[in-house]
């Protein structure tokens, strides 16, 4: 909101320069987001007086006539070339002679054209920086002082304070609002406009009746009538003030409506008396089927929760919102009734919002007009009118206020202030600033009763007032002291997050980049992937776009996304991980949580396992990376030597390639999973190198309990190795084998570790040679060549029964 | 001491051969036919039975001085052309030690976990512990209980995103805060930090989803200077020694009084850059002291409890810290834009 410094001061006694009151305000919680000068740069100009047009110049451009004009001040004419349509003997208008300068750091000086000699200017409104027309030079009314400087005139040298009121502050929407604050803080004295309305017969209710049908959402609605105006533009200083608070002048009775909106923050509206059905106002919500053409010239259906307006027939405003054309004030208008009302803020919101309509009117009735602001400001307005337009102010005020509220009293304990601020100015500055701020305070005890004022509506227990005391005692003197601590509790971290942090570092450890991708997923995608029940998804009911309109069931989604952004973007290897939240509908276990979350851990790579280097070879990522990170992150997780188990082909998640993924089970758990992505999601994904995945749960991982590391003592006796190498049938799987080792219960072995794997034309089609190193140990001597060559023996024999293997080398 | 000439004899022509050998096989071969089992010398001693017995010992301790000096003159002689051959070797194997070496590039952390972490750590020093909840909320957690009034705009399907059964996706982390104080008694002292949405069309400083990290203390002596005084910290740690926190009024449904905090731009050091618009301070988030209704609303007795709460974004900070000029960057995941946070 635009706020004028010296029309604030009209209502604030104070020297502060602009700038440190903006800092004062801003300090107390009415924050200046910008202060600007009205005009800048304009000097010199003055009013003057188009006495004669001594001669025509011929055209400058067609249709601009160039006239000689003789200018007048008080004690000097000037010779001035003009351009402008309007110009014509007797008109008053702003002169910038010789030496003037004009807003953009135009300097006037004496120039010829065409021979002929100009001493200056004539300036349009946009010549002087002060409106955008330059249709014509500036029309001043006849009174204009001549010779006055232009800025006195208008009020110029003013600056334009841009405040943003936090929700909570309606009544700080205006200029009285503000003073009233700017008393607070500096404690200049505050002036409430006083208003004498001079009123005439006939009495306003023979003229007008005014009916609140729903009183729900209009608790007020008060009216007076004016008649004999005359329709006009404002004087210049009105027009003035509005154009500098961002208000498009419009007429004399619109502009003093949206000036005391301005002023006391009061929205008014002004009807043509003689437009309305009956004379008469009733204030209903909306019958089915009504419509109403707003002053925007836009045709509205209403519906039967919108709060109208009316006058005996029809809907001829929206309440609170914008009003109607078929009544709106005219040139031609002589009588008006003035509305002052008080509307329901939900009920006017929600018209707004389903109208598409935000108005000034709207933006302060939906967050609580003062009920009692509504008589000052009508009568205020009313007496500006029948100034301004020359009219008569009819008796009386018609006022329907069915249930007048009363005005809350709210101890207050000084101690409170200390005991939640942890410090309080005194107690008589505590009662001046309550009263600055409007509050009537009751001192006698030694707790204060306050009354609130009908404007503060947001004030309703007493640490409300606590803040009220500190802001504008100021917030900068709140000391920076630390609690002693009182019971003293351990700092925990929740064991998943504690996990992403630990698998996070390993994963780059390992080169992996982490990336952070949207919660939301394209629907399209998911149903490519293999998401294809609606049922196990979560769906936003109103997203930003359909392509962000499903919570993500894995990460995988993001992830691919993100590698295909690179790999588009000329990086061909990427190899990704995320931590993040994937959701599923609610579960009962979730209780009162409305979805079913589990935090997981992902993992794509797609492209060369390492960056091109002298060193390194160009070998592309494969099935056994994806593994490897899951195993890395179950290994980081305390999870060590998870079970394989491939899922048959058909079984696996619709985004996998069949036959080549599977999951990871921690003690029979699914803890990960791990593949190659499907081909036709890579196409979706427009993935042109295979890619593979992995998963891994860290809500599972979290659950199981913490491993600590036990000490386990150190062997004493030297290990012995043997060698195992067998030829074995393609089908036959290293899980298989080393569970068949393990299962012979061999003594003294300690450790199998597989360490060539090869197949091809040495070893014969369908088959596939496997190399492990055996390590045997006995923990209490040292063991013998011969006790070792039998424990070995045993485990090839067993080995080459069982799944028909030769053995090599043996 | 005058000894047999054919001892001295052999000690003559050894040290010459040893002094003109050109490798340490030439003067193996050499120490074992002088010195060795069948030697030139021992052959020489086992002949000293023909010697008249008084010259016998004189002879043998001239033998022996002369062994000592050739497995002298050997070793010394082993040990230069051990050198020379090792630093013939280098010379016929030339290192570029100007090659790169061999590791893993470590890969980088997200700007937005680096500004998480960093913040947990600073509050985790300072006491607090880490709460979770759930990013898909109940109205009743995510506003009713943080006191924001039925027809309270954010509220709307305008602002906020909305999931079917009437939940919604937080639009802060403070359910988190209700659901802790619920689930314990004060002395509570803990800080939320996760993702949290907005119904917002993406733009350079607009992003439907962010993270924030919320901190929340209760207990029976905790006042706004007591906040004041934890921001202040903060920033201190997160901002360097000289950084300094301000309080501006403000208004939150769950605070009051409800602060809105600034630290001193760490650009110009209050003196106006363009980096703080020229204000000398940069707004960073919102605290305040838990209000009444909602220490009411978790069963907590305002007049034997009071309470503060904070929170801030987790973006906003890393835009400033690493002068990041779009927050979409964030989310893009551009791996030239992530390497830059290798570290």
């Amino acid at each position: 909101m635009k706020i004028s410094y010296r029309w604030l001061r009209e209502y604030v006694e104070t020297d502060l320069p602009p700038s440190a009151l903006a800092d004062r305000l801003t300090n107390a919680g009415i924050p200046v987001e910008e202060s600007v000068p009205v005009v800048e740069g304009l000097g010199g100009v003055v009013v003057g007086e188009i006495e004669a047009i001594e001669r025509e110049l011929g055209e400058s451009r067609p249709g601009h006539l160039n006239r000689l004009c003789r200018v007048a001040l008080p004690d000097r004419k000037f010779s001035v070339i003009c351009g402008a349509p309007n110009v014509a003997p007797g008109l008053r208008t702003a002169l910038a002679p010789p030496g003037a300068t004009l807003p953009g750091g135009r300097t006037i000086a004496v120039t010829t054209i065409r021979g002929v000699v100009s001493e200056g200017m004539l300036c349009s409104e946009k010549d002087l920086g002060i409106g955008d027309d330059n249709d014509g030079i500036l029309a001043l009314p006849p009174d204009a002082p001549l010779g006055t400087d232009f800025v006195t005139y208008l009020g110029l040298d003013d600056t334009i304070f841009e405040i943003e009121i936090t929700p909570n502050r309606p009544d700080a929407l205006s200029i009285v609002g503000v003073a009233r604050e700017i008393a607070a803080v500096t404690g200049a004295p505050f002036r409430f406009p006083q208003v004498a309305v001079k009123e005439a017969e006939p009495e306003a209710a023979t003229l007008t009746s005014v009916e609140i049908a729903d009183p729900d959402l209009c608790p007020r609605y008060a009216a007076r009538v004016i008649s004999g105006l005359t329709v006009k533009p404002s004087p210049p200083w009105l027009a003035q003030r509005l154009r500098a608070v961002g208000l498009r002048p419009i007429n004399n009775v619109v502009d003093v409506t949206n000036y005391v909106l301005w002023e006391l923050g009061q929205p008014l509206h002004a009807f043509d008396h003689a437009t309305l059905a009956g004379g008469r106002i009733v204030v209903r919500r909306a019958r089915p089927g009504e419509h109403l053409t707003t002053l925007d010239g836009r045709d509205r259906a209403l519906t039967p929760d919108m709060l109208m307006i009316c006058d005996a027939e029809r809907p001829v405003a929206v309440g609170g919102v914008m009003g109607g054309a078929d009544t709106e004030v005219r040139p031609g208008t002589t009588t008006v009734l003035l509305e002052s009302a008080c509307f329901n803020p939900a009920s006017v919101r929600r018209t707004s919002r389903a109208l598409g309509l935000s108005t000034d009117a709207a933006y302060r009735f939906e967050r609580g007009s003062d009920v009692e602001g509504v008589i000052p400001a009508l009568d205020r307005a009313a007496l500006l009118m029948a100034d301004l337009g020359g009219g008569t102010v009819a008796r009386g005020v018609i006022d329907v206020y069915p249930a007048p509220r009363p005005h809350s009293r709210v101890a207050l304990r000084l101690e409170r202030v200390e005991r939640v601020v942890g410090a309080a100015p005194p107690r008589a500055e505590v009662i001046r600033i309550l009263q600055a701020l409007g509050f009537a305070v009751d001192d006698s005890g030694p707790v204060l009763q306050v009354v609130v004022p009908s404007f503060r509506r947001d004030i309703v227990q007493e640490d409300d007032f606590v803040e009220e005391i500190v802001r504008i005692w100021g917030y900068d003197k709140i000391p920076l002291t630390l609690a002693q601590a009182g019971e003293v509790t351990p700092v925990t971290r929740p064991a998943d997050l504690a996990l992403a942090g630990q698998t996070g570092r390993a994963l780059t450890a390992a080169g992996l980049a982490e990336c952070v991708t949207y919660s939301f997923v394209d629907p399209a995608r998911l149903k490519a992937m293999g998401w294809d029940d609606p049922a196990r998804l979560v769906a936003l009911l109103n997203p930003l776009s359909v392509e962000r309109s499903i919570m993500r069931p894995s990460l995988v989604p993001g992830l691919l996304e993100v590698l295909a952004t690179n790999v588009h973007r000329q990086s061909p290897d990427v190899q990704m991980f995320e931590t993040g939240v994937t959701f599923a509908p609610h579960r009962d276990a979730d209780g009162d949580r409305p979805a079913h979350e589990e935090l997981w851990l992902g993992v794509a790579l797609t492209g060369q396992r390492a960056p091109r280097a002298w060193h390194a070879s160009r070998d592309r990522v494969d099935i056994y990376d994806a593994k490897g990170m899951a195993e890395l992150t179950l290994a980081v997780a305390g999870a060590p030597g998870a079970e394989t188990q491939p899922w048959s082909a058909g079984e696996e998640p619709g985004y996998l390639e069949p036959g080549r993924a599977a999951r990871l089970l921690v003690d029979g758990q699914e803890v990960a999973r791990f593949g190659e992505v499907a081909h036709r999601v890579r196409e979706v994904f427009d993935l042109p190198a295979p890619v593979f995945v992995a998963e891994v749960s860290l809500t599972a991982l979290a659950a199981r309990p913490l491993l600590v590391p036990r000490y386990v003592p150190l062997p004493r006796f030297p290990a012995v190795q043997r060698d195992l190498a067998l030829v074995v049938p393609d089908d036959v799987t290293v899980a298989q084998v080393e569970a068949a080792i393990q299962g012979m219960d061999i003594p003294w072995l300690v450790r199998v570790a597989l360490f060539d794997v090869y197949s091809g034309s040495q070893v014969g089609t369908g088959k596939r040679s496997l190399a492990w190193s055996l390590t045997y140990q006995a923990p209490d001597r040292t063991l013998t060549d011969a006790e070792v060559n039998e424990a070995h023996a045993r485990v090839v024999r067993e080995l080459a029964r069982r799944f028909r293997a030769e053995v090599r080398g043996a | 001491v005058a000894g047999d000439p054919r001892v001295q004899q052999i000690h003559d022509r050894a040290l010459a051969e040893i002094a003109g050998a050109r490798s340490t096989s030439d003067l193996e071969s050499l120490r074992v036919r002088v010195l060795g089992r069948s030697g030139e010398l021992t052959t020489l001693l086992r002949s000293l039975g023909s010697l008249p017995a008084a010259e016998r010992p004189k002879v043998g301790q001239q033998a022996n001085e002369v062994k000592q000096a050739l497995e002298t003159a050997l070793a010394e002689r082993v040990e230069a052309l051990k050198g020379e051959e090792r630093r013939r070797a280098r010379e016929s194997e030339r290192l570029d030690l100007t090659l790169p070496g061999r590791f893993t590039m470590p890969g980088p952390r997200h700007p937005l976990t680096r500004v998480l972490d960093e913040m947990i750590e600073i509050f985790e020093g300072l006491g607090f512990s880490v709460a979770e909840g759930p990013e898909v909320e109940s109205d009743y957690y995510n506003f009713s209980a943080l006191n924001f009034p039925d027809d309270h705009p954010a509220r709307d399907m305008q602002d906020t995103l909305h999931v079917a059964g009437g939940a919604l996706l937080r639009t802060h982390t403070s359910p988190v805060q209700i659901r802790t104080m619920l689930a314990r008694r004060p002395p509570v002292r803990v800080i939320c930090p996760g993702r949290v949405y907005r119904r917002d069309l993406t733009d350079a400083t607009h992003s439907p989803m962010f993270h924030q990290v919320e901190g929340l203390a209760v207990d029976r002596h905790l006042t706004m200077a007591d906040l004041k005084a934890t921001l202040d910290l903060f920033a201190r740690r997160m901002y360097g020694a000289q950084s300094r926190v301000r309080f501006r009024p403000s208004f939150f449904p769950f605070t009051e009084p409800s602060a809105e905090f600034d630290v001193l731009c760490f650009k110009c050091g209050g003196a106006g850059c363009r980096f703080c618009k020229q204000g000398g301070w940069i707004e960073i988030g919102g605290s305040g002291m838990v209000h009444p209704n909602v220490l009411r609303n978790v069963g907590y007795d305002p007049e034997e409890v009071t309470g503060w709460a904070f929170g801030m974004g987790v973006e906003r900070i890393a835009i400033l810290k690493y002068q990041v000029d779009d927050i979409r960057l964030f989310f893009e995941n551009d791996l030239r834009f992530l390497q830059q946070f290798t570290r």
